[in-house]
């Protein structure tokens, strides 16, 4: 392997053209970046900007399954929160009223069981509200997708499913029964390791999918769904499993959310976080895993950073701290109309640009 | 030149961030974070209660704030949202408040496994009952009667006063309907202890009906409701909701009784229902605004100095419930700080739970915590609005009617 890469493209197989780590360079960055998630940050955060990335890991995975159905399928939801309160429920309630035998919660095994159900029931609810993506597309997708975010959270989860154990409509998870093996998820920091676990293998798990088969029939699709068929791929096959693989995901961060708080209610699953997932890969850039990651990172941190900038404002303009949700909301929306007008590609597109003109730095022309 | 003038105008931006900054360092404040609902789902009524959260805090700081200390109150809108609620509450971690003054039911019960790890004492403007039991949720606490408190004590003044007038009394069992939105933990969390009031009462309980807290027509509702003719509808929305259903109750001729739950039960409910919220019954947790109780001088007072722009005739019983809030944590803070200091356990043992009919004026129940249960007091007194004024119809005092029930089986729901 050799430090950078050579001026023109000299693979031999396909393994070498789709290495992830083709320089030691590359490798380096990797390795460090290892070490700033996983070292650093713990080390130099304090427990508020912990809670802040474990907001941005928690964006990111939501915002996987967005990305994926919109920006690889071309399939636009604008349901998917309900597919994160499936995920989030379903691991809930295998903690709380599933009779598990001793020797699994002895050995902290249910949360990570339930994780994993929760991914593939959020993936089959999924599924089904994907069905009607083999008759429609367009603006009577989004249609059915809303659906599935009324359906789900406004209607059956919060008319029987918060009804189980007759605790009314919120859930919470008593202390010491989120717990992987013997390690307790019960602060900040523990919270945000799982976090990151979680984050990476769904990152490479889905970045692993869209370069197989599989990823290229739903860039296929996305591109157009004809041409697709003709090709030979079976179009509604694609899309379904689509909906499935974002579901998964989505189940996944839902499953993640209840070891943040330790507790659920319906309202933790608005259709506006529906909506602000599909801000966040319109932001960060559709179609690239980089966006979505970039796009939370904005969404969440920039948002905090300008919070920050206005406090020390608040003792001459008390009002300032009390309006800022208008002006994160403003910013929000501002953001959408700036990136689709000047930056249609999104984060992603910038940080693409950079690092080409790095690659060739200094003769970048 | 273009730069210059940039780095100018950064200069002087950093400049008046350090001296706004440093304005407060030396003085000996006491940090308080408060979380408002200024634009979310029950803003109708948040709005008042955060004006009234700042007013009350003025107050307090000019008057001998905490044995001499000010309070800096760091004061947000979270739009009723639970993960922004989550982020906010960090903040004021990060920030060193010593208490929260909280705002709804879903972030506040969503927070308490959180608060009682952080032992952060969190003051809510949510009165659920599921909030009461020291046992599960120990720093969680408020000033006023529990929701699941206030609907018992409705639904017994309505059976004691209007029941024994209907004209089918003695010949069928009184009927009940609640109309509420299912997915709000505050809407739905008195609904077990309604119905197991409804039992001890004798009533018959029909399906409960959804309505949103954003609802403008209800009609749909109000024909389900008609269908099993209710002689009593319990309303669990905000104002505005609430509003929006007793007029459809009313031009659909349901023929029914109403009570509210105290945030839906307001000086703009008659303003918004008119005729219909005539006869209308419901708890309130303290005077009414401008009402003539001790401290209402102050509210007044503070609300005419602090946000002018407000005229008195629009402000609303959520200012003065803000008041209350404030008051109850100002006296915690001030027992504990004396005690020794204001750790999050010390405000909660050596301040809140050692009040005892505690009376914090405003025409609030006088207040009680102890170390096993924080419902503050029995006794609710019901209203009912007759020609758009509030008047007093029973003080209900539960504790004394079902004193077992009270001390064991009602706690914590």
């Amino acid at each position: 392997m050799s430090t950078f890469l050579p001026c023109g493209v000299y693979h031999q197989n396909y393994a070498q053209d789709h290495g992830w780590w083709q320089t030691k360079f590359i490798r380096g960055k990797m390795i460090l970046l290892f070490f700033v998630l996983f070292i650093a940050i713990p080390r130099i955060a304090d427990s508020y900007w912990i809670s802040v990335f474990n907001q941005v890991g928690y964006t990111i995975l939501g915002a996987l399954g967005v990305q994926l159905l919109i920006g690889y399928c071309g399939q636009v939801t604008l349901g998917h929160a309900a597919f994160l309160a499936v995920g989030a429920y379903t691991s809930t309630l295998l903690i709380l009223e599933f009779p598990w035998p001793g020797f699994l919660t002895d050995w902290g095994l249910a949360y990570p069981i339930s994780i994993f159900v929760a991914a593939i029931v959020a993936g089959i609810w999924s599924v089904l509200f994907g069905l009607p993506s083999a008759r429609v597309k367009g603006f009577y997708l989004i249609l059915t997708t809303m659906a599935a975010q009324f359906i789900t959270v406004d209607f059956i989860i919060t008319q029987y499913v918060s009804q189980i154990g007759g605790r009314g409509q919120a859930f919470s998870l008593p202390p010491g029964t989120i717990k992987i093996g013997p390690w307790v998820i019960d602060s900040d920091l523990k919270v945000y390791f799982t976090m990151l676990v979680l984050v990476i293998l769904c990152v490479s798990g889905l970045v692993n999918l869209l370069r197989s088969r599989v990823g290229r029939a739903w860039m296929a699709i996305r591109d157009n769904d004809i041409s697709a068929e003709v090709m030979g791929i079976n179009v509604v096959k694609y899309k379904l499993l689509a909906f499935f693989a974002a579901g998964f995901i989505g189940g996944i961060a839902g499953s993640f959310w209840i070891s943040n708080l330790a507790a659920i209610s319906p309202e933790h699953f608005p259709w506006f976080w529906s909506l602000w997932l599909v801000g966040v890969i319109l932001i960060g850039g559709v179609g690239t895993i980089h966006g979505t990651i970039f796009g939370s990172l904005f969404m969440v941190v920039v948002m905090e950073l300008l919070q920050l900038a206005i406090i020390p404002f608040a003792d001459t303009y008390p009002k300032l701290l009390m309006d800022f949700l208008f002006i994160k909301e403003a910013a929000f929306g501002l953001a959408i109309c700036l990136f689709l007008i000047f930056e249609p590609n999104g984060l992603a597109y910038r940080w693409w640009q950079a690092k080409n003109y790095f690659n060739l730095w200094p003769f970048s022309y | 030149m273009k730069s210059k003038i940039v780095a100018k105008v950064f200069t002087l931006l950093f400049a008046a961030v350090l001296i706004t900054g440093s304005a407060s360092i030396g003085a000996e404040t006491i940090k308080v974070g408060s979380l408002n609902d200024m634009t979310g789902a029950t803003s109708d009524v948040g709005k008042d209660y955060a004006l009234g959260i700042a007013e009350a805090i003025h107050y307090v700081n000019e008057n001998g704030g905490i044995n001499g200390k000010n309070i800096k109150l760091y004061q947000f809108d979270y739009g009723y949202r639970v993960p922004e609620a989550l982020t906010k509450y960090k903040l004021f971690k990060r920030f060193k408040c010593v208490a929260v003054l909280g705002w709804g039911t879903g972030d506040t019960e969503a927070l308490s496994p959180t608060v009682t790890k952080d032992k952060m004492p969190y003051v809510s403007a949510s009165y659920s009952g599921h909030l009461t039991d020291p046992k599960k949720t120990p720093y969680n606490l408020f000033f006023a009667t529990d929701y699941s408190t206030n609907a018992r004590a409705a639904i017994t003044a309505w059976f004691d006063k209007r029941w024994p007038g209907h004209k089918d009394n003695g010949k069928r069992k009184p009927r009940l309907v609640c109309s509420y939105m299912f997915a709000s933990p505050y809407c739905s969390a008195p609904i077990r202890a309604i119905k197991d009031q409804a039992e001890i009462l004798g009533f018959e309980v029909g399906p409960d009906q959804d309505v949103s807290l954003f609802a403008i027509d209800t009609k749909s509702q109000i024909l389900g409701m008609k269908e099993f003719k209710p002689d009593l509808v319990w309303h669990g929305n905000t104002t505005m909701s609430v509003a929006a259903t007793l007029r459809d109750a009313y031009s659909l001729g349901l023929g029914a009784d109403h009570i509210v739950n105290n945030w839906g039960y307001d000086e703009n409910l008659p303003r918004l229902a008119g005729k219909a919220s005539e006869g209308v019954m419901g708890a309130a947790v303290c005077a009414f605004f401008g009402e003539n109780v001790p401290l209402m001088d102050k509210v007044l007072e503070y609300a005419k100095k602090y946000n002018p722009g407000v005229p008195d005739e629009k402000r609303l019983i959520r200012t003065v419930q803000a008041w209350g809030a404030v008051f109850v944590l100002r006296e915690a803070l001030k027992r504990a700080d004396k005690a020794g200091g204001l750790g999050g356990e010390n405000i909660l043992k050596k301040g809140f739970e050692t009040m005892k009919d505690f009376d914090i004026g405003l025409g609030a129940p006088p207040v009680t915590y102890t170390a096993t249960d924080h419902r503050v007091a029995g006794q609710v007194p019901i209203y009912e609005l007759k020609g758009g004024k509030f008047q007093i119809v029973e003080h209900v005092d539960l504790k004394k009617r079902w004193p077992e029930k009270w001390a064991g089986e009602w706690i914590g729901w």
